[in-house]
């Protein structure tokens, strides 16, 4: 059961994530409802403890809400996480590093064998993220970025429906974050795949986001959801137009209230 | 970087020359660098040792005080039958002993990381066990098992084991949280868990547990033989001792440490090998 193309590809409903701690029960996440439609693309910002990766964690069946409602294509998150619908990718790219970088991709084809869904050559997904000649190369050999395009190229292999990214260009410098920035909306545009991306950067969100979701902080709850009314496909060019830069300082001016 | 890294590669198929005479420097310089990690210890050696051959003359000490270099080496010439014939016991000890002993420890650890009651049930007792010198548990060893083969293999056994399961338990636990949250994604089971990340986390923590084991399994196969064995390096030790026969008794320990380090050298070996994506760490 997949969703219509024009459907929704991510639903949640009053969705709370306590935490029981130290200093007693801690709320990660209140009563968050938001929904993104099939092929959409939402970048979450907001300050540290927020409950953005949280979010991502629960969507994809990490950690089980306390209470509230979730579909991820009509689905529970534990059957879309069994039908291999959800990749996800981590602020570090998380390669095993005994593994070069082609078997790095194709790790999720020989794990969980009873899920398996018509999933893409990795090889044909080593080249989509530009790595054409590193194939053999283990993550110690790699850079950074290269690390974290194979990290993108493994959550693809299964050709899944959503997409959740966890600050993945986060620790990168400026110049590969952008270049990074420009190839993941290509690859977003090629796979029609939904994504939910965090970020720290609010330049990031409103250059890759359709929509971006503000979130505040203790309790993490959502502060505002924003369109983004900018010309796709996007390019980098754009954060100089002065529609970006009113965004984007807009963001900053409700961002400063969330903390 | 990446197109850095392509830039660089295509520079390298424009002026193959110039990096053909790069990349023999640096060979070239590698190589000598080696040699010299060899030739400086060796070096050492021979001074250290015709220092001693020159004191002892000099000095006139009696050669069952301290012998000779000269004398070691003679014997280690004349009497090479011997030393070999009470090698082999004491190899044979130590290798079967290290086998089971690393093996039990690697069980045991896989055991400990699956289920934390046992961890906490038994890793006690095994820091206890630990405790007690081999000096002290190998008569124990030899009057449960009598005098042959398989008490000197416990004991080999169980110099080999503590180490290796510190090192497979710390080492079966490395594994990060987000590569169990990729795995628990993929819904990965158990055993995939297992054998695709957790052994694999493990092998470098193994290997400086086996190469730890392969000098010590050898020490333990010796403090056996001392227990009224009648060959092997160890028992060798002990007649060259009471016969004050300080050649042999040199002779014998040298036969004895060669081993342990070709034994350590086959491991890392092994290591360098089987971790080859683990180079960058541990250089």
């Amino acid at each position: 059961m997949s969703a219509p193309a024009t459907g929704v590809a991510l639903r949640l409903k009053d969705v709370t994530v306590r935490f029981a701690t130290e200093r007693g029960a801690v709320t990660a996440l209140d009563r968050v409802s938001l929904s993104i439609r099939s092929g959409g693309f939402l970048t979450l910002v907001g300050p540290s403890g927020c409950g953005k990766s949280t979010l991502l964690r629960v969507i994809s069946d990490l950690i089980p809400p306390t209470s509230g409602e979730i579909e991820v294509l009509g689905e529970t998150p534990a059957r879309a996480r069994a039908a291999r619908q959800i990749g996800f990718v981590f602020q570090d790219a998380s390669l095993l590093p005994w593994r070069t970088a082609l078997q790095n991709v194709a790790l999720p084809l020989e794990v969980g064998g009873r899920s398996r869904r018509a999933s893409r050559d990795p090889r044909e997904l080593i080249s989509l993220v530009g790595l054409v000649g590193w194939e053999g190369a283990y993550p110690h050999e790699l850079s950074g970025g290269m690390r974290q395009r194979v990290a993108i190229a493994r959550a693809l292999v299964d050709d899944p429906k959503l997409l959740l990214m966890d600050e993945p260009f986060g620790a990168l410098d400026e110049i590969t974050r952008d270049r990074l920035n420009v190839e993941l909306l290509r690859i977003w545009e090629r796979t029609g795949a939904t994504i939910v991306f965090v970020t720290h950067s609010i330049y990031e969100a409103a250059l890759l986001g359709q929509e971006v979701l503000l979130m505040a902080t203790s309790p993490g709850r959502v502060r505002e959801l924003v369109s983004v009314p900018l010309a796709n496909p996007r390019a980098i060019e754009q954060r100089e137009t002065p529609e970006f830069v009113e965004i984007a300082a807009h963001l900053r001016r409700v961002l400063e209230t969330c903390g | 970087m990446t197109a850095r890294a392509l830039t660089s590669a295509r520079l390298a198929k424009a002026q193959p020359n110039d990096e053909e005479a790069a990349r023999l420097a640096y060979i070239a310089s590698a190589r000598a660098a080696a040699r010299r990690r060899l030739l400086l210890p060796l070096g050492a050696i021979l001074l250290i040792l015709a220092l001693w051959e020159v004191g002892v003359a000099y000095f006139h000490v009696r050669p069952f005080i301290a012998p000779a270099p000269s004398a070691v080496a003679s014997v280690l010439y004349h009497k090479f039958g011997l030393l070999m014939s009470n090698l082999g016991p004491t190899a044979v000890e130590a290798l079967i002993g290290f086998a089971f002993g690393n093996l039990l420890a690697i069980l045991t650890a896989t055991v400990f990381v699956h289920q934390r009651i046992a961890e906490e049930a038994f890793f006690p007792i095994a820091v206890m066990v630990h405790t007690i010198p081999v000096m002290a548990y190998a008569p124990i060893l030899v009057l449960l098992l009598g005098n042959g083969l398989s008490a000197k293999v416990a004991i080999a056994a169980m110099i080999c084991y503590f180490p290796t399961l510190v090192n497979m338990t710390r080492g079966l636990r490395a594994v990060s949280p987000q590569q169990m949250e990729l795995m628990h994604i993929l819904s990965a089971s158990p055993a995939e868990i297992f054998f695709k990340l957790r052994l694999q986390c493990a092998l470098p923590y193994l290997f400086s547990a086996l190469k730890i084991a392969a000098a010590t399994s050898v020490i333990g196969a010796i403090v056996g033989e001392w227990i009224g064995a009648t060959t092997g390096i160890g028992a060798l030790i002990i007649q060259a001792t009471y016969n004050f026969d300080s050649p042999l008794l040199y002779a014998t320990i040298v036969v004895g440490s060669v081993f342990s380090a070709a034994f350590f050298g086959v491991i890392s070996w092994a290591e360098g090998r089987v971790l080859r994506w683990n180079v960058a760490e541990t250089r």
